[in-house]
């Protein structure tokens, strides 16, 4: 008769195996020969000059910047408004497949939902499942190979790289730190800290894949916070030709399909979704202070927050343009997510309203203005009594 | 049990019948395509019952394994033959598992025919935006009900070592299924993040990454590993329990 303690031994034994191989795996695997050394510089070429076009791949985001988080469920949560900054909170999976600079697909990974965005040669589709819309878009057929082909002035990726270091030197210093582990590939650190003392961002972390010179990484650090305020690496990467059909999107049966016109000489801000962002261009805001202390500036009622009807030109009353006016339509409970958001986020301050994120301060003054920048409040505030 | 998890589709499929069309984003997923396409009572169903009922079920099934032999006074029978206690055990947890494979293919299968008997079958459309057809749906539904068989076998686990505890059948059902819901209100928590990845229930929702386009494999892979640890340290300590017991009914 075995004792009665040997019979508990599995259940002791299983777990302590357990542990012991959660533990083995989670040890970073620095087994692997180091890459070798090399200079900012050349870690800069290197990724300037990768020529990985086709990749299949998962992507990690995760946003630390002290926003408060979007609600997931309910009727606010499928808002096209709040798509973009529930992007800002909150971690995310993406998977993307690259083939050549006509094919793309990226799939955002939402909890039973998708979205996606696939690009066809000249086909542009967005899709989401979550309410079963789809938008098309037809880029100009010349849009994927306008680049390749410009005359001449090309600037080689070594003038580049010399370039973006020359210019970086004087506000920011680049080293690359130990080598990182992504996805399973020893890669370069690349980091960027800010030689500004004011600048809220503390450093800018580049993982460039030490074999292809691919870029896996990216990882912003906030002044005054452990984890990244925001990072989107790579955990999961072939750099293989995805299979072809992956890039044929036809919107499924019983889908809202919305077409979506594009301006003729415009195709830059359908490639990006950075839509907002060309907005801003061409409301051009002024810039004071330079390198990382740069303080945007926009005028009165350049940019159109959410939840805020467009301020009529004709009506020159600042108080209209205050997108944080209690404005009656939004008070009737159409306030969409991200205004709602906004109310949230943003705090009273003298002279206006501040929306403080660990990397990014948003001052919207209450005369309509509104200043942006990685500083703190008071160079903000400096920078809007300045005129 | 099986007929009362069976009636979860039934349930489904009449009401979506006999309302009006769903608006999109209302609801539990899938919920609006199921009028365009039969086959979803089949997912909407399994999304429905994964919750709460297939972990009822199974914990019933899975805690009334041993208790329920002692509570009627049949266990020491059973261990006079010549079989030995861990062949009952292995045998009992068999059992269960067998019950947490068949509970959602129950759903599957009847939410999959009661869809085609009430609406149309065509081209199933999956969350990536792209079509497949009605036999590759009917394969996805398959790798589903493969992926929830999967995910209650840590469940069982418990059960079973939940069943070794007492005599009392009662209270192991209880304590199994009380276990499911608690695993799932930690698994809430923003707070608990990192406890997150350790919690049984923590994939079971992750059931819809087998409908996107390719397949995403990565959470049948965690998920199966996870179960496997839980299968591994529960079972382990329903044969400590289990051995060293004095059965006395």
């Amino acid at each position: 008769m075995m004792r009665k303690w040997l019979r508990w031994m599995p259940a002791v034994a299983v777990p302590a195996v357990i542990a012991a191989g959660v533990l083995s795996g989670s040890l970073p695997a620095s087994a692997g020969d180091p890459l070798p050394e090399k200079t900012p510089q050349q870690v800069l070429l290197m990724m300037a000059q990768h020529g990985e076009k086709s990749l299949s791949g998962t992507l990690e985001q995760s946003s630390e910047i002290g926003l408060p988080e979007l609600p997931k469920t309910g009727p606010a949560a499928a808002s096209a408004e709040t798509a973009w900054l529930e992007l800002l909170t909150g971690p995310h999976t993406a998977r993307v497949y690259l083939d050549g600079p006509g094919k793309a697909r990226v799939q955002v990974m939402d909890r039973m939902a998708e979205r996606n965005a696939v690009r066809n040669g000249d086909e542009l589709w967005f899709y989401n499942s979550k309410d079963n819309t789809a938008a098309h878009a037809q880029l100009p057929a010349d849009a994927a190979t306008r680049h390749d082909n410009r005359p001449g002035t090309v600037p080689t990726p070594e003038d580049v790289a010399d370039k973006f270091l020359a210019k970086l030197d004087a506000s920011t210093e680049v080293t690359v730190g130990p080598d990182v582990q992504v996805a399973g590939r020893a890669a370069y650190n690349l980091v960027l800290t800010p030689a500004s003392e004011v600048t809220l961002v503390e450093s800018v972390a580049i993982a460039v894949d030490g074999a292809s010179g691919l870029p896996l990484g990216v990882e912003v650090k906030a002044r005054g916070q452990a984890e990244p305020a925001f990072s989107v690496a790579f955990t999961a990467l072939t750099l293989e030709t995805p299979d072809s059909g992956i890039f044929n999107f036809t919107p499924p049966p019983g889908a809202t399909v919305e077409e979506i016109p594009l301006p003729a000489h415009h195709e830059k801000a359908a490639v990006a979704p950075s839509d907002a962002a060309a907005a801003k261009a061409a409301k051009r805001p002024t810039v004071t202070g330079t390198g990382w202390e740069s303080v945007l500036e926009f005028p009165a009622g350049a940019v159109a927050l959410p939840g805020q009807t467009p301020p009529q030109t004709e009506v020159p009353d600042p108080a209209a343009a205050n997108p944080l006016r209690p404005d009656p339509s939004v008070a009737g409970g159409t306030s969409s997510g991200a205004a709602a958001l906004l109310e949230q986020a943003a705090v009273a301050v003298p002279g206006g309203r501040l929306v403080s994120t660990s990397l990014v301060n948003v001052l919207i003054l209450d005369d309509g203005r509104i200043l942006a920048g990685s500083v703190p409040l008071e160079r903000l505030q400096a920078a809007a009594t300045q005129r | 049990m099986l007929c009362a998890l069976a009636a979860i589709p039934v349930l489904i499929a009449v009401a979506v019948r006999l309302s009006s069309a769903v608006p999109p984003g209302r609801g539990p997923a899938f919920l609006d395509r199921i009028t365009q396409n039969g086959l979803f009572v089949g997912v909407t169903a399994m999304l429905v019952s994964v919750p709460l009922f297939l972990p009822l079920t199974v914990g019933v099934v899975a805690g009334d394994t041993v208790a329920g032999e002692a509570g009627l006074g049949t266990l020491r029978y059973l261990l006079v033959a010549p079989a030995g206690r861990v062949r009952l055990l292995l045998v009992k947890y068999a059992g269960a598992v067998a019950f947490a494979v068949a509970a959602p293919l129950v759903v599957a299968l009847v939410g999959a025919a009661i869809g085609a008997a009430l609406f149309p079958v065509g081209p199933v459309t999956l969350l990536s935006g792209d079509s497949i057809g009605a036999d590759e749906a009917m394969l996805r539904l398959l790798l589903i009900a493969a992926y929830l068989a999967v995910s209650l076998m840590g469940l069982s686990a418990i059960g079973l070592f939940m069943s070794t505890l007492t005599d009392v059948p009662v209270g192991a059902m209880a304590s199994t299924v009380v276990l499911a819901v608690v695993s799932q209100v930690l698994d809430a928590l923003p707070q608990l993040e990192w406890l997150h990845p350790w919690l049984f229930s923590h994939y079971w929702l992750d059931f819809a990454d087998l409908l996107r386009q390719p397949v995403a494999w990565d959470s049948f892979l965690t998920n199966s590993l996870l179960q496997g640890g839980y299968v591994a340290v529960f079972g382990a300590l329903a044969y400590g329990r289990f051995i060293t017991k004095d059965v006395l009914s």
